[in-house]
Formats: structure tokens, sequence, C-alpha cells
């Protein structure tokens, strides 16, 4: 074959970009039908063409409208509140609510139109898990919530001018915080132990940001009552980087690095959840190679997040050999991920529409090899903990959660699981074909530290399951990244030799990929729950809006209700079973 | 650990109910200890296959995909490959890459007369070797990058640039990985260009868009 026939000009012969229609999701039909039927049942306005059922709610009527769908509908799980920002409207903010019912399977959308310095009633009294939600769109936007007892800043700090989601907005402007800004964290005594009259004087004690035993930068305050906690509040903020602000200024490709440091912990599994959601909302659907990819990393992913979890969880018991044990396997985990992509922690293996290249030629032999080498360590930590009464004595009934409250507070992933409640994004909602893979959701009796622990340990091995079968299937071969110029970069062997794709490269980076209008919400199951990504979409490269709903975030708030009542070892105890991630938890 | 199922496709995990024997303590522990020493006496009698690298004396061998500091690569008569097209400092998503485009007075090619990289900034995604058309900046498996100074973390034509024989083989992240002849493009000579130093003295101001109070 001539040079010329191989690197010959072949046009694109795909769809062309559709980056001003208006974005149709695939079940939109029966989406509609759905929100047509709950808002019959609750008396709300409709919202069609979305890919969920939405509801457009006034603001007077929110908190009926919730209590409605929360005890008629069965949605009893508040999943997220964020807001979205269009200035040129009359009622410039859009403040959204996400349900779930555990009952149904199903997932509802309330949107609030509010104008600049209305107040919307707080959701408290209907949904708990609302709380840190409605701080963190007060900060971040400055719609205040009437009601709400605690409405400070969450994210920002105390001297921080502004909102800095708004539109309006200056990304450049830098706030000092200094001392005398801070107002003294006090928090509030707990009423079971108000009246309990001990001989011991009330201590407030200051753990965190930087204490060894937080794992990242997070502060509690706690009062204690001789060795007894009883009041405790969080404090969070300290690793606010400005995802969402910084993901509006950029392209949808460049902020694939920014995922990574979501929940660093499993890096993959937030690409995977980045890019599927970009790709529900640009209509294209990944390579069968790459999709097999995604998911055996993501699994690797989420045994990595179990074994750091573990593992630093019985370091602040004291066993530090667990340690040992288990971040060995963690490092041969990031050497396949490195091996793949060249990045340990970090990787941004993946791009929109696949991955950035091909796995290298022994990615399964490696795979398999690490199959095989897992289920010893975890057996080895087996052996060390869980007949040893020091251990039992340290976790079990500690800092429990009922199921219902864990529900209410909007809990996901195995901090629900160990609650009892089957909920697993890969059962509920699969993606990545994990539907056609034998495996079961585990769970637990208890949603104490003992139980965390027990479905964690359960879990790895489910992944490993998993994994078995994926590695068996083998890789399907094909190519790894979507052959559409508007979407994925054309072959290196291509961009130099042919001038066509060199002017798609060139059109790809400069104006980005550019989706069509329009907003979706994508979810994945990460290592601590349900991840969700909520773009909107404006045509242009840049994401209007991007919501990632971290995990961490509905659990990290019902802590300071957790330990109240435990002492101070029982806290941290407790604090590395949540396997509170700060790159999630402030982004 | 027992499990049941309770339903299809979902588990229980059944809490470890404690005997009297491990209650009373000690034979859990002496069961933990054989763990331990079961590792020791393996470790012991097989030290060259320990977990454990000493660094710096033994360093990681990376794969060739490896993300580290990255490199401007040459031409076969030693000129820049970079056209100074600007793709990777408007692919990168830290913006670190700063460059300024000259021309060359014989060929009226451009070319890069500044070139700096930010290496505080970077984040090592490796999305300006993708953006790349012309083949011009690689990664390396240099991971060793530790600095005094923060004007010493800008770096500029000067490290970049390697010279043309350069070996490729035992690099970082790079568009292909030897499958790939590459074909001729429509690059200049680019001869004569002035080469210039990183951009701040060690001694001057860092960044200025790094806030330090009033």
């Amino acid at each position: 074959m001539s040079t010329l026939t191989r690197y010959s000009a072949i046009p694109y012969t795909g769809p062309a970009p559709t980056n001003r229609e208006p974005y149709v999701p695939t079940d939109t039909q029966k989406m509609d039908a759905r929100g047509a039927e709950i808002a019959s049942r609750i008396g709300a306005e409709q919202e069609t063409g979305q890919d969920l059922p939405t509801l457009v709610v006034r603001r007077e009527r929110i908190v009926e409208t919730l209590r409605a769908l929360k005890n008629d509908l069965t949605f009893t799980m508040p999943l997220d509140l964020w807001a979205v920002d269009y200035p040129r409207r009359r009622q410039r903010f859009d403040v959204m609510y996400q349900l779930y019912s555990l009952q149904n399977n199903e997932r509802v959308r309330l949107k609030v139109p509010v104008a600049d310095g209305e107040p919307i009633p707080s959701s408290l009294p209907v949904y708990k898990g609302f709380d840190w939600f409605e701080r963190e769109v007060w900060d971040l936007y400055g719609v205040r919530f009437d009601g709400h007892p605690n409405l400070r800043r969450i994210l920002t700090h105390e001297a921080f001018q502004g909102h800095a989601l708004r539109k309006d907005y200056d990304p450049a402007q830098r706030w000092l915080c200094t001392e005398k800004d801070v107002a003294a964290l006090v928090p509030k005594v707990d009423p079971r132990f108000e009246r309990v009259d001990t001989d011991f004087e009330r201590v407030t004690l200051n753990l965190g940001p930087s204490h060894p035993a937080t794992h990242g930068t997070l502060r509690i305050v706690v009062i204690l009552d001789g060795e007894k906690i009883i009041g405790a509040e969080q404090e969070i903020g300290y690793l606010h980087r400005c995802f969402e602000k910084s993901c509006e200024t950029h392209t949808y490709q460049q902020a694939i690095p920014f995922t990574d440091r979501l929940n660093y912990m499993s890096a993959i599994i937030n690409n995977v959840g980045y890019c599927m959601t970009v790709e529900k909302l640009l209509g294209v659907e990944a390579p069968e190679r790459a999709q097999h990819v995604r998911l055996i990393l993501s699994e690797f992913m989420r045994i990595a997040d179990h074994l750091v979890c573990i593992g630093t969880n019985l370091v602040d018991m004291g066993a530090l050999t667990n340690f040992w044990y288990l971040f060995q396997p963690r490092e041969e985990i990031y050497g396949l991920i490195e091996a793949c992509c060249g990045a340990r922690l970090l990787p941004s293996y993946l791009r929109i529409g696949g991955l950035a290249v091909d796995v290298p030629p022994n990615f399964l032999e490696n795979a398999q090899r690490l199959v095989n080498m897992l289920p010893k360590y975890i057996d080895d930590v087996e052996k060390l903990v869980s007949r040893n009464k020091i251990f039992h004595d340290r976790v079990v009934g500690v800092a429990p959660i009922s199921a219902e409250d864990a529900i209410d507070f909007g809990f996901t992933g195995p901090c629900l699981r160990a609650c009892g409640i089957p909920f697993d994004v890969r059962k509920s909602n699969p993606y990545l074909g994990y539907e056609t893979y034998d495996w079961d959701v585990p769970i637990a009796e208890g949603g104490d530290t003992y139980a965390r622990y027990l479905v964690r340990m359960e879990e790895m091995r489910q992944s490993l399951r998993i994994l078995q079968q994926a590695i068996d299937r083998g890789l399907p071969s094909g190519p790894v990244i979507i052959d559409n110029p508007y979407v994925a970069l054309p072959p290196k062997e291509k961009v130099y030799n042919e001038m066509e794709s060199l002017i798609y490269h060139f059109k790809l980076i400069m104006h980005g990929i550019q989706p069509p209008v329009g907003e979706t919400y994508f979810q994945v199951e990460g290592g601590n729950g349900e991840l969700g990504f909520y773009i909107v979409s404006d045509g242009t490269k840049n994401p209007y809006k991007v919501r990632c709903r971290p995990p961490c975030f509905a659990i990290y708030q019902a802590f300071g209700q957790m330990i109240t009542g435990q002492t101070i070892p029982d806290a941290i105890a407790a604090l590395g079973s949540l396997n509170i991630i700060a790159g999630e938890l402030d982004r | 650990m027992p499990i049941v199922r309770v339903k299809p496709g979902v588990v229980r995990v059944e809490p470890r109910k404690l005997s009297v024997m491990e209650r009373i303590y000690f034979p859990a522990i002496i069961g933990g200890m054989f763990v331990t020493l079961r590792h020791l006496l393996r470790n012991l009698f097989n030290l060259k296959r320990l977990p454990i690298i000493s660094y710096p004396e033994v360093k990681r061998v990376y794969s060739e995909r490896f993300r580290g500091r990255h490199i401007l690569t040459t031409r076969e008569d030693g000129t820049t490959r970079c056209v100074a097209c600007y793709m990777c400092s408007t692919a990168c998503p830290a913006e670190c890459i700063t460059i300024e485009a000259g021309e060359d007075e014989r060929t009226r090619e451009k070319f890069p007369v500044r070139y700096d990289i930010d290496l505080l900034r970077c984040v090592f995604c490796g999305y300006c070797v993708d953006a790349c058309p012309e083949d011009a900046i690689y990664m390396t498996g240099d991971y060793e990058m530790a600095i005094d100074t923060r004007a010493r973390a800008v770096v500029g034509l000067r490290d970049l640039v390697v010279p043309p024989n350069f070996p490729v083989e035992p690099m970082g992240w790079r568009p292909y990985y030897g499958s790939l002849e590459k074909k001729g493009t429509a690059g200049g000579t680019g001869i004569g260009q002035p080469l210039r130093p990183a951009s701040y003295p060690d001694d001057a101001p860092p960044n200025p868009d790094v806030y330090r109070g009033t």
C-alpha cells in the first residue's frame, strides 16, 4: 500500500455537530409520562423534555411538595440540592432538588425558580439531609433559606465577599481571611445531655484541620463532658478548589484532570462519571473496548479506595500492620494504572468518547496477576482483626446510625449498605454493562463502624468477582475512542499527514467539544456512594454549569450526630470508617 | 465472614460472634502474631522480593507512558520542532505554558522565542502532548523536579529543548510508542533562532498572580 492511499484524506461521514439544537434525552417520553403522573398527584407544574421527571415548583410551595413526595410517593432519600444561575432571567436562580425513591427505584427533580434576594423556605423539616446542601447554595449563590437554623458559609471562609458561583462573580478576586474574621465555632450541646449533671467540667476540644487522625483537612469541634462527646460540629472547606467554577471557565475535555482530584483515592471512577455524563449529553457512547477497560479500572479503583479506607481506619485504632498489608496491593493497583496512562494517583486516563490511549499489551495478564494476589492480602487482614477482641471492642456498636436516619441524611454507598439498605447504583441504574455480571450487593446490619468494615471487606471480594469475569471475557477488539472528530482528537498519524484531520484537530483544541443545549444528570457508584454529575450546556465549548454530587458531603454532615454520646477515640474510629475524602467533600 | 443470601443480588454479611476462646483475647493475639510472623519469616528468607524500594539508591521502574517533566524535541538540524502554534497552551487545563512566537528572518517560519512551563502549576495531565500537531513536546520519565525557589519552577527553552539525537526510547508520554514513522510536515528550519532562558532570574519576584496580602 502506498503512503498516499494509507493516509488519504477520508472525510468524516458521521453526524454533523448539533451544538445549536436542543438536547433530547433518549428516554424523555417515558420520563415525561412519569413526570405528568407525579405532577398530577402532587399538583405541580411539569417541565417536559428532561432526562428525569421534572417538576417546577413555586418557592412558597416547596416544603409541602417535598412532604407530599416523601410521604405519598416514597421519595425518601434526598440526593442532591444545587442551583444554576441564569442572570438574564428575572428569576435568575433555579434551585434544584433531586430525590430518590428506594422502593420504586426512580428519581425526580424539582426546580424552584427564585429571583435575587427571594428566600426559599428551608426543607430541613422534611429532609435532614439538605442541611449542608442548603448552606452550600447560600454560600455559593446567595439564595437564602428561611428557617435554616445554621445558615453560614460552608465552602468559603468568613471573610469572603460575594457568592462565588454566580455568573457575575469575577473568579480572579482574592479574599484574605485573617484570624479576627473567624468567629469561634462553638457546637450546640445535644439536648439529650443538656440537663445531665456530672462532676466534670465541660471542655471544648478542637480536632483538626491538620490532625493525623482526620486524614485530610477536616475540622471537628467537640464539647466534652468528661470523656463523653455531648456536642459536635464539623467545619469543612479547607480544601475547596472551586471545582465547579473552574469547570465553567475550561472546556469539557479540560475538566477531566479536575475530576481526578475529587475522590483522589478512586480517580478513575470520577473520570468515568464525568465522561459518561458528557457522553450522555452528546448522545455518543464509548466503544466496547473502552467501556470494558473503564469497568476493569473502576473496580480496581474501588478496591484501592476500600483498601485505603480500611487500612487507615485500622491505623487509627492502633493496628499498624494492617496498613502495610493493605497498602502493598494498592501500590500494585497504581502500578497497573500507571502502565496504562503514565500517572498513579491522578491518572486523567479517560477522554470524552473513550480512553486516551489503548491499554498496554500485557494489561489483562497484569490484571489477572493482581486479582490472584489481592485475596491473600484481604484474608491476612481478616485473620488479624476479625477475631481480635480489641478490634471488636473498638468498633462494635460505635457511632451507629439507623437506616431511617441514613436515608434521611442522603447516605449512599457502603455507609448506607452497612445499615441494611441494598442500594447500589451499579444494580439500580446499571452502566458499563454491570448488569451482565454475576455479583451481589453486600449489606450488613447495625450501621455501626463494624458493619461498615464488614461491607467494605465483602465489597472488595465482590469487586474481585466482577474483575475475574471481566478478565475471562477478554478485551473486545476495536478502537478505544470513538471516531467522531467533533468529540475525539483524530489519531496522530492522520494529524501529521492529512490536512482534513489536522483541521479537525485544531478545531477541537481551539473550539472544544460543543454539546447540544440542554441539561443532564448521570450517576455512577463511586467508592463512597452515588457520584453524580449534572451538566448544563449552552452550546459553547465551556460547560455552563457542572454540578458534582459528592457522596461524602451527605455522609459527613451526619457525623456530628453520630458521634454525640461517644468518646473521642470512638469518634476517630468512626471518622475513618466513613471514608471522608476532603477532595470530594470540599471540591 | 459468614455470608447469607437475602434475595437475588443481595448478600448479608453476618457479624462474627466471638467464641469464649476468642473473648479471652490471648489466643486471638497469638493467631494474629502467627500471621505477622509468617510475613516476617517469608520476608527474612526472601529479602530480594521485599516490596521496598530503597530510594534514591534504587528507583522504581515506570512504564514508557510516564508523565514526567517535558522536553521540546528538535529536528535533525538542531532547530526546535515547535512552531509556536499555541495549541499546547490552549489545551492546558492548568494554564502553565507561556509562549511568545517569533519569525525566522530567513525562512519566514514561526518559532517560539519564549516557551515557559511553570512546573508548579503543571498538573502533568499530558494534554499538551496530545494537542501538539508537530510532534514537538514529549513528556519524559523524569519525576525529580525538586527546586528551592519558586522562580526555578519556571523552565524555559534552555531547559526544555533537547539535542536532535536525544534518545526517545526510554521516554515518557508521547503521541505514539515507536510504531509510526513520522512523515514530513510543513515545517521550516528556523535556523539561527535565539534561545531565551527561563523568564525570571532566580531572585526576581515570583509569579505576580499570587496574592500575598496588602
